[in-house]
């Protein structure tokens, strides 16, 4: 895990997760899409996200978002792109993902990328293995906060000196 | 600033120095002095022991390689907000 790329792309599966099970575990007031009397742009929106996910059910917080077809497209365009196989493999971002969701306590995120997780091959003892690490990492976090402890390991990693992607060299 | 006053690797008893070993070993880093969270981890060593065989256990390469489980677990510290 060498390298800043694959960092940003890790930070890019926290982000959009945590943007989508916000409102996959909030917006149940607000309604889901009527997709059979919905705007063909929107139905086309949902058929690519199941076909994204191979599911027959679009994850909830599309459906909650797409009362606004325009927005929900921009954000399944980001999160197509933030899960697609790049650096890093989609199994793998299944496996973050549902890190991320246990650690929010987002009973639909968890459940949606253990999902993911199966459907690209993860045993349930490599669901374990996650599970095992963000447990032992949400007992680490608490005990550093509630001592205040204050970082003294960042300097372990070494320093990408490469640009941005597309940018010249320093 | 801590809420506590680590204590410096020398101030432990012999049996804690077998787990600043370790912790040595698992960074593959030499600290001046081990890491916080080793310190803190080693005040109690029927605490510490157990919960860093978990640990090492839950990071242990399996399905997911180490580098992919340090990922997830720098995930799980910055979604709960742990800047340590």
């Amino acid at each position: 895990m060498t390298g800043d790329a694959v960092w940003y792309e890790a930070a890019q599966i926290v982000g959009i997760t945590n943007a989508l099970n916000v409102a996959a575990d909030t917006l149940g007031v607000l309604g889901a899409v009527d997709e059979a009397g919905a705007p063909v742009e929107a139905r086309a929106l949902f058929a690519d996200i199941r076909d994204f996910y191979q599911t027959d059910d679009v994850p909830l917080g599309f459906r909650f978002i797409a009362h606004d077809p325009g927005y929900a497209a921009d954000v399944w365009a980001a999160t197509r792109h933030a899960f697609a196989d790049h650096r890093l493999p989609r199994r793998f971002k299944e496996a973050l993902a549902f890190a991320v969701s246990m650690t929010t306590r987002s009973a639909s995120g968890t459940a949606l990328h253990l999902s993911q997780m199966r459907r690209f091959g993860v045993s349930p003892r490599g669901v374990v293995e996650i599970v095992g690490v963000t447990q032992m990492f949400s007992s680490y976090t608490k005990i550093a906060d509630t001592l205040q402890l204050e970082p003294d390991m960042g300097d372990i990693a070494p320093v990408d000196t490469t640009p941005a992607p597309g940018g010249p060299m320093r | 600033m801590p809420t506590v006053r680590l204590r410096d690797a020398v101030e432990y008893p012999a049996a804690a120095q077998k787990l600043f070993e370790l912790s040595r070993s698992w960074f593959n880093h030499d600290f001046s002095e081990p890491p916080a969270m080793s310190r803190v981890m080693a005040w109690d060593g029927e605490f510490g022991a157990p919960h860093g065989r978990a640990m090492k256990r839950a990071m242990t390469p399996g399905e997911f390689t180490r580098g992919e489980k340090e990922m997830v677990a720098a995930a799980v510290s910055g979604v709960n907000a742990c800047e340590y």
